[in-house]
């Protein structure tokens, strides 16, 4: 049931988070689509760490588990090394295309952190206009007054240097994939 | 311009001149800013400014959030003892541990006291202008603990031994060639060191190392949430959240200031901060509540910890600047760095030369002062007025005003001098500003010295253009012997309007009382004489008023007893004109600024400052609005094809005039009227008002100009279509343009008047 409201809001998502840098594409919501996604998302990585979603199906995680390269019950010598991280975005901020990640759950954090490419499957109902709508006690504010929110807006990045260089301590890529 | 590979000797380190107590130390500081550090101090901050301009534009509640987020912080400093406890209570319920440092020394000491209970080796540190307040990474070295300055800016200045030189960007003062040079001399390697992606891969492996095998993290924090002791931590880089969440510690420095009341306020923030700094959010915000709830991380052979989290908010001096009625409006600043990026003057130097040992900028004096010394806000000095700050503020602090309030007190500290006690005296300035120096008490009472000299006219202008005399007052009143004071015209605004043929025309379209400032009456009152024109041609009652100071000179110096009794007089002045119905007028935009924004701060009498306020008008701004009333086109009153210096102009508003608005207007009304108008983007023209007269500052103001002269350069090109008329609409900025392009300024008034159809 996608409202003109809800799809426009999905359009300036696209726009926005293009705009930040990240890599976004619409995908369709069934376990297929989104295993092929992220194959093609993390192509070339060699090792890749899966943290559990909240709001998406259980099996899609199961079956992107079973994607080569998965690194299961990853140690942190194998956190620190690995080449691609996949989680679930908590939340999609149209006006910035910020995504929000709520740590806390096993390897949110540090999927979202320490490896080169970042991608993030985000269900396409939970993106909001403004960042602010994560802080008031409506709409996705309950579920996320709680929480430990990271807002991520494209990948990380520094000017300290001289020109804009993407890809510092953070990743360097950030694929996102919004689930229709 | 490439950058010398070193520092060339003759100019200063920037740690040799971060203290400026004596105003010799901020001069050397400007020059080595100057030299060395201008180029990409200019391009990093116009950069931010211009992101952020438009991306401010397309927000439609801009203003709203600004209220919205003044009021949150004029709550939480309200209540802030209320905060500290709810605070704390959070913070322990969550398993953390709080601690409340009455001094600089006593956060360092707990910091070190939790380093050294985990036998820590290494702390990783995000980036935290607090932590440069109270020293810290000194303490800990001293100690013997390894620091690792994370965030790509701090690590540079680790490298280079430098103190940060803004706010949000502490190392734009370094471009890619000089940080490779940098790198190059400290560093024994093989990789290459050249480009932005060398250097930023360089410093990213070796920090890697750090982050992984630190025993501590150390961070700042951007805003704390009492309610949930939820701390909000901005970056692009990652590496705050690197050192937030891998090492078994976390310790959060803050100032007590950044305390808020509850975390649904931090949206407001989250959405202002980086709009502030460079128009979008920055790649991370994180809104943690810690400790964190995730196993602790450990790579193999690294024993596996419980988390820990230690708060620590510091006072050092806060306390007291929250009783300051002028220091608590600098404790609402939440540390975006937009008054410094809208700063002519910090673009050309930045926060080396506009700045102290820890902040820097227009709200670094505030901070310095109440963290620090006052001696140590020497360097606001640096603070023009210019007030292109003040609508760029997220939290709406009057930075004009702080800096002026600190120049009052500065001055009282000084000494004092035969030259000025004397000047003081016969200037009128009000008995306890006779302190200041003589330099500030010529420029604070201008209006005498005009007055004065018009008695011997022809002796004054003769002095004026005499080399000997100019060194002389160069000597004495700080007057920079470069400059060409205007010389002073046969006979004033007020000489000539007494005599011309009254116009009272009935029914008038309008009642008006020209104010007779003492820059247009003194130094160019042709301006004053076409606006009469003009209004007289519109069907307006329109009288010229007295001559008097309206206190923007003596504020600008500082001496706000002499301010308040010329702000007192022209009120006397003004306040029977509005009564009579008649709006003011005014041709000086500085003068402008007194009535509209500074009176609130030198009058009791509240209602008659909202009166004026609302009834005074930019010149041109007012015929704007007559052609408008009166149904006709532009063009119907005036004619481009008269005007004697053609079609093309390239137009300057004054600094004040567009903080107040008033700079659209003009821009309109001239196009409308079929002038091809380019206009300039620099903030400032770099006179603003005294402050380029000065000798100290003759350089930078001259610097600051050359961003106005290139505009005008670009805007004559070619391809842009060739030469154009300068128009400006301040004395000083006229002056300036004047001398530096060698070519006449016009007033728009003054075109308006010549192309007017009869």
């Amino acid at each position: 049931m996608a409202a003109p409201a809800q799809t426009s809001l999905l359009d300036l998502f696209v726009t926005r988070a293009t705009e930040a840098a990240a890599k976004v594409e619409r995908v369709r919501r069934s376990g297929v689509e989104v295993r092929n996604a992220v194959a093609r998302a993390t192509e070339g990585a060699r090792s890749l760490v899966i943290a559990d979603g909240e709001f998406l199906p259980a099996e899609f995680f199961s079956t992107l588990r079973m994607l080569p390269g998965v690194v299961s019950k990853p140690s942190d010598d194998q956190l620190a090394t690995s080449d691609a991280g996949v989680t679930e975005a908590f939340a999609g901020v149209a006006r910035t295309g910020s995504i929000c990640i709520a740590i806390g759950p096993p390897l949110r954090a540090t999927a979202s952190l320490l490896m080169p490419l970042h991608v993030a499957l985000l269900p396409a109902e939970r993106i909001v206009l403004r960042p602010r709508e994560l802080f008031e006690p409506k709409g996705l504010g309950a579920e996320a007054l709680g929480r430990n929110l990271i807002f991520v807006t494209g990948p990380s990045a520094t000017a300290d240097m001289g020109p804009l260089v993407r890809g510092v301590h953070g990743p360097h890529r950030l694929h996102i994939l919004v689930l229709e | 311009m490439a950058a010398p590979a070193t520092p060339a000797s003759q100019y200063d380190t920037p740690r040799a001149v971060a203290n400026k107590r004596d105003k010799r130390t901020l001069v050397r500081a400007i020059r080595m800013a100057l030299g060395i550090e201008s180029a990409a101090v200019r391009r990093n901050t116009q950069n931010f400014n211009s992101n952020r301009y438009r991306e401010a534009a397309a927000l439609v509640d801009y203003d709203a959030l600004k209220d919205e987020a003044r009021s949150i912080k004029e709550r939480a400093i309200a209540n802030l003892p209320d905060l500290l406890l709810t605070l704390e209570g959070a913070v322990r319920a969550r398993g953390g541990q709080f601690y409340l440092a009455a001094t600089a020394a006593d956060a360092c000491r707990y910091i070190l006291g939790v380093c050294q209970a985990h036998g820590a080796k290494l702390v990783v540190k995000g980036k935290s202008i607090t932590s440069e307040e109270i020293r810290l990474n000194h303490t800990l070295q001293a100690a013997g603990i390894e620091v690792a300055e994370s965030d790509l800016a701090e690590f540079i200045l680790q490298v280079a031994d430098e103190q940060p030189s803004h706010n949000v960007a502490p190392a734009m003062h370094y471009s890619t060639e000089r940080i490779s040079a940098l790198f190059k001399r400290k560093f024994e390697t093989d990789e290459p060191l050249e480009t932005g992606e060398e250097l930023t891969k360089f410093a990213r492996q070796r920090l890697r190392q750090k982050f992984l095998n630190a025993d501590v993290g150390f961070t700042g924090a951007n805003l704390i949430a009492a309610d949930t002791g939820t701390v909000m931590l901005v970056e692009s880089e990652g590496n705050i959240r690197m050192s937030s969440f891998l090492p078994p510690v976390h310790i959060a420095l803050a100032g007590i200031e950044k305390v808020i009341p509850d975390r649904r306020e931090m949206g407001v923030f989250l959405e202002l901060l980086a709009l502030s700094f460079n128009g979008k959010l920055t790649s991370y915000t994180s809104f943690i509540s810690p400790p964190l709830d995730d196993p602790p991380f450990a790579l193999s052979g690294r024993p596996r910890k419980k988390r820990e989290f230690h708060l620590v908010l510091i006072d050092n001096g806060r306390r007291k600047m929250r009783q300051d009625p002028v220091l608590q409006e600098a404790l609402y600043c939440i540390r975006c760095s937009a008054c410094m990026n809208s700063c002519a003057n910090f673009q050309a130097v930045g926060g080396h030369a506009f700045g102290g040992e820890t902040y820097c900028g227009g709200i670094g004096g505030a901070w310095e002062a109440g963290t620090g010394a006052l001696e140590n806000a020497r360097f606001s000095d640096l603070c023009t007025g210019c007030s292109r700050c003040v609508n760029n503020c997220p939290v709406r602090i009057d930075v004009p005003w702080l800096n002026e309030a600190l120049r009052d007190r500065l001055n009282q500290k000084s000494a004092g001098s035969p030259t000025a006690t004397l000047l003081g005296l016969a200037s009128g300035a009000a008995g306890r500003d006779r302190r200041a120096s003589a330099e500030k008490i010529f420029f604070g009472n201008y209006h005498w010295f005009a007055s004065a000299g018009r008695r011997a006219r022809g002796l004054t202008n003769s002095l004026l253009k005499n080399a000997a005399a100019r060194n002389m007052l160069q000597a004495l009143v700080g007057l920079d012997a470069r400059r060409q004071m205007p010389a002073l015209p046969a006979r004033t605004l007020v000489e000539v309007a007494r005599e011309l043929p009254g116009a009272r025309p009935v029914p008038a379209r309008a009642k008006l009382a020209l104010f007779a400032d003492v820059y247009t009456n003194y130094g160019l009152p042709e301006r004053g004489l076409a606006a009469l024109k003009v209004f007289q041609a519109l069907g307006a009652d329109v009288v010229v008023s007295a001559t008097v100071p309206e206190g923007r000179a003596a504020l600008s110096q500082g001496m706000l007893a002499t301010a308040k009794k010329h702000a007192r007089r022209a009120a006397a002045l003004l306040g029977p004109y509005l009564d009579e119905g008649r709006d003011i007028i005014v041709v000086e935009p500085s003068a402008l600024a007194m009535f509209r924004r500074d009176f609130r701060h030198l009058l009791l009498d509240a209602p008659f400052v909202e009166r004026l306020r609302t009834r005074s008008f930019e010149v041109v701004e007012y015929v704007a609005r007559l052609v408008e009333e009166s149904g006709r086109a532009p063009q119907e009153v005036f004619d481009v094809a008269r005007s004697p210096v053609g079609p093309r102009l390239f137009y300057h508003a004054h600094c004040q005039q567009r903080t107040l608005g008033c700079a659209a207007p003009t821009e309109k009304l001239l196009r409308e009227i079929g002038f091809d108008v380019a206009t300039s983007s620099a903030e400032c023209c770099g006179m603003a008002g005294s402050f380029g007269y000065k000798k100290e500052y003759y350089e930078l103001s001259m610097a600051v100009a050359d961003d106005l002269f290139g505009q005008v350069q670009a805007a004559e090109g070619e391809s842009a279509g060739g030469a154009r008329a300068l128009v400006a609409s301040g004395t000083s900025c006229t002056e300036q343009i004047h001398t530096g392009l060698g070519r006449p300024v016009l007033h728009p008034i003054e075109l308006l008047a010549a192309i007017l159809k009869t």
